[in-house]
C-alpha cells in the first residue's frame, strides 16, 4: 500500500512542478516587474539605480533562479501582489475562500444525495416510465447552460415571487452560516443541477451492475424483503464508486462555480477570478489557476488511494 | 523470376483476402455495416428527434438571410427595446437590432465554434492517438505527459487563463478550445488502439507485411471510430455551452460579433431580466434546444455503435 502511494506521489509531484513552471512563464510575460510597482510614476529615476535595485531584489538573475524564488515563496503562502491596487493576493484568497467553500460544498453534498437517490430509483424501475422520464430530465439538465438556469431562477423566485434575494451573500449584521441560507439556496441548487444529472447517470448504471450480481440472488433466496435486498445489499455496493466519482467532478464544480458565482454575485474565488481576467490582473489569474491545478491533482491522488483501499486489484495490478 | 514464383504460390485464402480488401477499398463492405448502424440509430426515437432539431436549427442559421430581412448588426435608434411583433419576431434590443436576426446569425458563429473546435480537436486527437497507440515510443510518452498537464486544469480555468494572456478573438477562442479538447480524444483513441493492437487480425496484417501506417489508420482506426463519434458530439455540446458561458461573462467571442452567448450578455442587467424577457429567454431556449439535440444524437450514436446493444 505504501509503495503504491509513493508511486502515485512520484507521478503527481513532477506534474505539479511542470504546471507551476508553465504558470510562472505566463506570469513572467506580464509587462513590468516588482520594481516598476515600487516606484512613484511621477518621478524619473536614474536607470543605474534601477538596475542596482533589480540586482538587489534578484530580478536580473536567470529565469530558473527567479522561478525557484517564486516557487519557494508560493509554498510559504507568498503569492505576490495584485496589479490593480497592490493588495497581497494571499489576503484576498483568505477573504474569498470561505464563500466558495460554502457554495461548492453545499452543491457537492446536494448533488451527491439527490443524484444517487434518483439514479437508484431509475435503476430499480428499469425500463418503466419513471426511468425514461428521469433519463430525459437528466439529459435536459446537462444541456441547459448553468447561467441560463440561474437567470430563470432569479426572474421567477427573486424578481417575481420575491421569495429569495437576487444575489450576494452577506446582509449587514448577519454573519453566521444559517443567515446565508436564503442567499445560498439558488446558487447552490443551480450549481448542483448539472452534477446531479451526472451522478444520477452513474449511480443508475452502478446500481444496475450491483443488482445483477450473485449476492443479490442469494439475498433474495434467503427470503429477505425486497427493500432490504435493494437498499442494504444493492445500494451499499453501488454507492462506493459513486462516492469515488465525487472527486472526478471537482473540475466541473470549479468551472461551474466560476459562472454561477458571477450570475448571483457570490463573493467567492470564481468571482475574483473573472474580475481578474477582465482587468488583465495576471498575478491573480495565475495564482488561482495554480491553486486549482494543485487542488485537482491532490484530490485525484486521494481518490487513487481510496480506490486502492477499496479494491485491492488496483494496487496490485498497477 | 522469384517474384512470379511467389505470386503463383498464393493460396486460396490469400485470394479471398485480396477479394475482401478490394471490396473494402471500393467501399462495398462498409455499406452493409452502415445500413445496420443507420437502422439502429433511426429506431431510437430521441435520437431522431435530436437529429431533426439539430438539422432545423443548423439550416436556419445557414440560410439566415432568406429567413429574415434584418441585418443582425445594424443599429436602429427608432426601434429600441421593442417587444416581439409581426415585424420583429423576437423584438429588438437596446440599440434597435432585430433579436431574431441576431439569434439566427449568432447560431452561425456559435455552431462554428462548437462543431469546428470539436472536429479539429478530434482530428488532432485521432491522428496522435492512432500513431501513439499503435507505435508507442517517445512521442507517446511526451503526448501523454502534455495531455495530463492540460487535463489537470479545470476547463474553464484553463480557457480564461489563456484568454487573459492572448486576448479575445474568434480565432483565439477556437484555438484555446482545441488546445484543451484534443487530449480527451487522444487518450480515448490511444486506449482503443492499445487493445486492438492485440487482436489477431492485426497480427495477420502484420504477417502480410503491411506497413504500420496502413494497419493503424486503415484497418484499426475504423474499429475505434464509434466512441470517437460519440465523443465528437459530446464535445460539440460542451464547446457550445462553454462559448455561451464565456460570452455571457463578456470574455468569449468579441461582443461586436453576434453569438448566442453574446446575445445573452445583456441579461447580466437585472432591469433587462425583469422587463425585457425577449432579449434573453428565446436565445436561451435556442441554446438549450440545440445542445439537447446534440446530446440526444450522441446518445443515439453510442447505442447504435455499441455491438453489445441490439436494436
Amino acid at each position: 500500500m505504501l509503495t503504491y502511494i509513493i508511486r502515485r506521489i512520484l507521478i503527481i509531484v513532477p506534474m505539479a512542478v511542470a504546471v507551476s513552471f508553465l504558470i510562472y512563464l505566463g506570469l513572467d510575460l506580464t509587462p513590468g516587474d516588482a520594481v516598476s510597482h515600487m516606484l512613484d510614476p511621477t518621478r524619473t529615476v536614474d536607470p543605474e539605480k534601477l538596475a542596482e535595485l533589480r540586482h538587489a531584489l534578484g530580478l536580473d538573475s536567470p529565469l530558473i533562479v527567479r522561478y525557484w524564488i517564486w516557487l519557494t515563496g508560493v509554498l510559504q503562502g507568498h503569492f505576490g501582489y495584485t496589479l490593480t491596487g497592490g493588495v497581497p493576493i494571499s489576503s484576498l484568497l483568505v477573504d474569498r475562500l470561505p464563500a466558495t467553500l460554502e457554495l461548492s460544498g453545499t452543491a457537492l453534498i446536494l448533488s451527491t444525495i439527490l443524484g444517487s437517490i434518483l439514479g437508484t430509483i431509475s435503476a430499480l424501475r428499469r425500463g418503466s416510465a419513471t426511468d425514461n422520464v428521469l433519463t430525459v430530465v437528466g439529459m435536459i439538465g446537462v444541456s441547459i447552460p448553468e447561467f441560463f438556469f440561474g437567470l430563470v431562477a432569479i426572474v421567477v423566485f427573486a424578481l417575481n415571487l420575491n421569495w429569495l434575494p437576487v444575489g450576494g451573500r452577506l446582509l449587514p449584521s448577519y454573519d453566521s452560516y444559517w443567515d446565508h441560507i436564503p442567499n445560498l439556496i439558488m446558487p447552490a441548487l443551480v450549481l448542483s443541477i448539472m452534477m446531479t444529472a451526472g451522478v444520477m447517470r452513474y449511480a443508475r448504471s452502478s446500481m444496475l451492475d450491483a443488482l445483477s450480481r450473485e449476492f443479490i440472488k442469494t439475498a433474495r433466496s434467503k427470503g429477505l424483503p425486497e427493500w432490504r435486498v435493494n437498499l442494504l445489499h444493492g445500494f451499499r455496493v453501488a454507492l462506493t464508486p459513486v462516492i469515488v466519482l465525487v472527486g472526478f467532478r471537482l473540475p466541473i464544480l470549479i468551472g461551474g462555480s466560476v459562472i454561477v458565482e458571477q450570475v448571483f454575485q457570490w463573493p467567492g474565488l470564481g468571482n475574483l477570478f473573472v474580475s481578474a481576467v477582465r482587468n488583465k490582473d495576471l498575478p491573480v489569474v495565475m495564482t488561482i489557476a495554480l491553486l486549482s491545478v494543485v487542488l485537482v491533482l491532490t484530490v485525484s491522488l486521494i481518490i487513487d488511494v481510496l480506490t486502492a483501499v477499496i479494491d485491492p486489484r488496483v494496487r496490485l495490478g498497477a | 523470376m522469384a517474384l512470379i514464383d511467389i505470386v503463383s504460390r498464393r493460396s486460396r485464402l490469400d485470394r479471398q483476402f485480396d477479394q475482401l480488401r478490394r471490396l473494402e477499398e471500393a467501399g462495398a463492405l462498409r455499406a452493409a455495416g452502415g445500413s445496420r448502424f443507420v437502422r439502429k440509430f433511426l429506431n431510437n426515437r430521441l435520437a431522431v428527434i435530436g437529429l431533426t432539431v439539430f438539422t432545423v436549427i443548423l439550416l436556419m442559421s445557414i440560410f439566415a438571410p432568406l429567413l429574415t430581412p434584418w441585418d443582425p448588426t445594424k443599429i436602429n435608434l427608432r426601434a429600441i427595446a421593442q417587444p416581439p411583433s409581426p415585424e420583429h419576431w423576437f423584438g429588438t434590443d437596446k440599440t434597435g437590432r432585430d433579436v431574431f436576426a441576431r439569434v439566427l446569425y449568432g447560431g452561425r458563429i456559435s455552431i462554428l465554434v462548437g462543431l469546428g473546435s470539436a472536429l479539429v480537436s478530434a482530428a488532432i486527437g485521432v491522428i496522435i492517438g492512432c500513431y501513439c497507440g499503435y507505435v508507442g515510443g517517445r512521442l507517446d510518452t511526451i503526448a501523454m505527459r502534455v495531455s495530463e498537464a492540460i487535463m489537470a486544469f479545470p476547463e474553464i480555468i484553463l480557457v480564461l487563463m489563456l484568454v487573459s494572456i492572448v486576448g479575445q478573438s474568434l480565432f483565439n477562442i477556437m484555438a484555446i478550445f482545441i488546445l484543451g479538447g484534443w487530449c480527451g480524444i487522444y487518450r480515448l483513441v490511444r486506449a482503443q488502439m492499445l487493445s486492438l493492437r492485440e487482436e489477431e487480425y492485426v497480427l495477420a496484417l502484420r504477417s502480410f507485411g503491411l506497413n504500420r501506417g496502413l494497419i493503424s489508420f486503415k484497418h484499426m482506426l475504423p474499429n475505434a471510430l464509434g466512441p470517437v463519434m460519440v465523443n465528437i458530439t459530446l464535445s460539440t455540446a460542451a464547446f457550445i455551452l462553454a462559448e455561451a458561458g464565456l460570452s455571457f461573462l463578456g470574455l468569449g467571442v468579441p461582443l461586436s460579433m453576434p453569438t448566442w452567448g453574446n446575445i445573452l450578455n445583456v441579461a447580466q442587467d437585472l432591469a433587462v431580466l425583469q422587463n425585457n424577457w425577449w432579449l434573453w429567454l428565446p436565445v436561451g431556449i435556442f441554446i438549450s434546444l440545440f445542445v439537447l439535440s446534440v446530446n440526444f444524437i450522441g446518445d443515439g450514436l453510442r447505442d447504435a455503435s455499441d455491438p453489445t446493444q441490439q436494436g
